[in-house]
């Protein structure tokens, strides 16, 4: 770790996170779900300020969606990935679009396709699908097969076997 | 087939040598055209240029996968085009959907929503692949064979209707546009 990932990290000791050491300049830390915005907050200050990705893994089993914040440092290449998780069945959450203007296109992202809400963002509208009828298609429980035989009807192959053999025969040019 | 005029079999020799291509690069097949148009393949022997707009363009290439989003925008251009116009499929996502077979967002055949002319089987096609297709589909136009668009015409109801069960509606609303 550099010598400011631990400067940071001294500084959100007193949230106490869960911290995982992932490689030379990674960083994972998970906290409660009260206190990733001050986490957040803090760290800008410590100079991870720039907002990579705000993205989402939704662990099915567990019945919960961890959200995923990526902050990246121009002083020194570090990266902090901080996650907290919320409840799968109410997925709600605060937004961050205060703190860094550009998060509510992720968090427009992530209504779409994980149906989170965010609190204090009301500019949901959708962003890649167009007429979107059915659940938000990247959770573990949509089915993009059933969908996709549904909506987009399939090629129809029929096995020539003649044709075939003639084309082994080398009698015709496949 | 209707039997052609010989006024209209000698357009079809003159069409022949000279199209202009509408590249519609959404997919990844557009990596492809480079070397295709440019010195090393240089499809501009064949009579074969690239065009930018719609209204001049003669074939539009459909470059790889196409979402409903995208398709939306493709039946546009499509209709935008002037007769007779010319669809060419290339890799196997416009035949079949390729690797996207079973995603939520991309379509499986492009034949069921406008008509195709030539497809270019491989994921990807190397050009000498599009370089044959592009001569295949001179060929067909020179036979008169080539006659997707007479056909988009004549079966218009049945296209749209597969338009509309896959894409729900084919106007396209675009906050970037309203």
């Amino acid at each position: 770790m550099t010598n400011s990932m631990n400067e940071a990290l001294k500084a959100i000791e007193i949230f106490n996170p869960m911290v995982e050491e992932i490689d030379e300049r990674q960083v994972k830390v998970s906290v409660g779900n009260d206190k990733l915005v001050s986490v957040l907050e803090t760290l800008k200050s410590k100079g991870y300020s720039h907002l990579s990705l705000i993205t989402c893994v939704d662990w099915i089993d567990d019945g919960q969606l961890e959200l995923v914040y990526i902050l990246f440092s121009w002083q020194d290449g570090g990266k902090f990935i901080v996650t907290t998780r919320i409840d799968r069945n109410n997925p709600k959450f605060v937004t961050v679009k205060e703190i860094w203007p550009v998060a509510r296109f992720y968090e427009r992202e992530l209504h779409e396709f994980f149906g989170v809400e965010f609190e204090g963002n009301d500019d949901m509208k959708p962003l890649f699908l167009e007429l979107w009828d059915e659940m938000p298609p990247l959770r573990k429980d949509f089915d993009p097969r059933e969908y996709s035989k549904s909506k987009f009807p399939d090629r129809k192959y029929e096995k020539d076997v003649i044709k075939e053999a003639k084309i082994f025969r080398g009698e015709i040019d496949g | 087939m209707k039997e052609r005029t010989v006024w209209e079999q000698i357009a079809d020799q003159l069409r022949s040598r000279s199209i202009w291509m509408l590249h519609y690069c959404t997919g990844c097949g557009a990596m492809e055209l480079p070397p295709t148009m440019t010195a090393r393949f240089d499809m501009e022997r064949f009579g074969i240029m690239p065009m930018a707009t719609p209204r001049q363009a003669d074939i539009l290439l459909i470059t790889g996968y196409l979402n409903t989003k995208t398709l939306r925008r493709v039946i546009y251009t499509y209709e935008q085009m002037a007769d007779p116009k010319y669809v060419i499929g290339f890799g196997s996502c416009t035949i079949n959907g390729g690797i996207y077979y079973d995603s939520y967002s991309t379509i499986n055949r492009l034949d069921y929503y406008i008509p195709v002319d030539v497809y270019i089987a491989g994921c990807m096609p190397r050009p000498e692949a599009i370089l044959e297709a592009f001569q295949y589909l001179m060929e067909k136009i020179r036979k008169g064979e080539a006659d997707g668009w007479k056909r988009y015409k004549e079966n218009y109801e049945w296209y749209k209707q597969n338009q509309i069960r896959s894409l729900g509606e084919v106007y396209v609303h675009d906050e970037f546009h309203e």
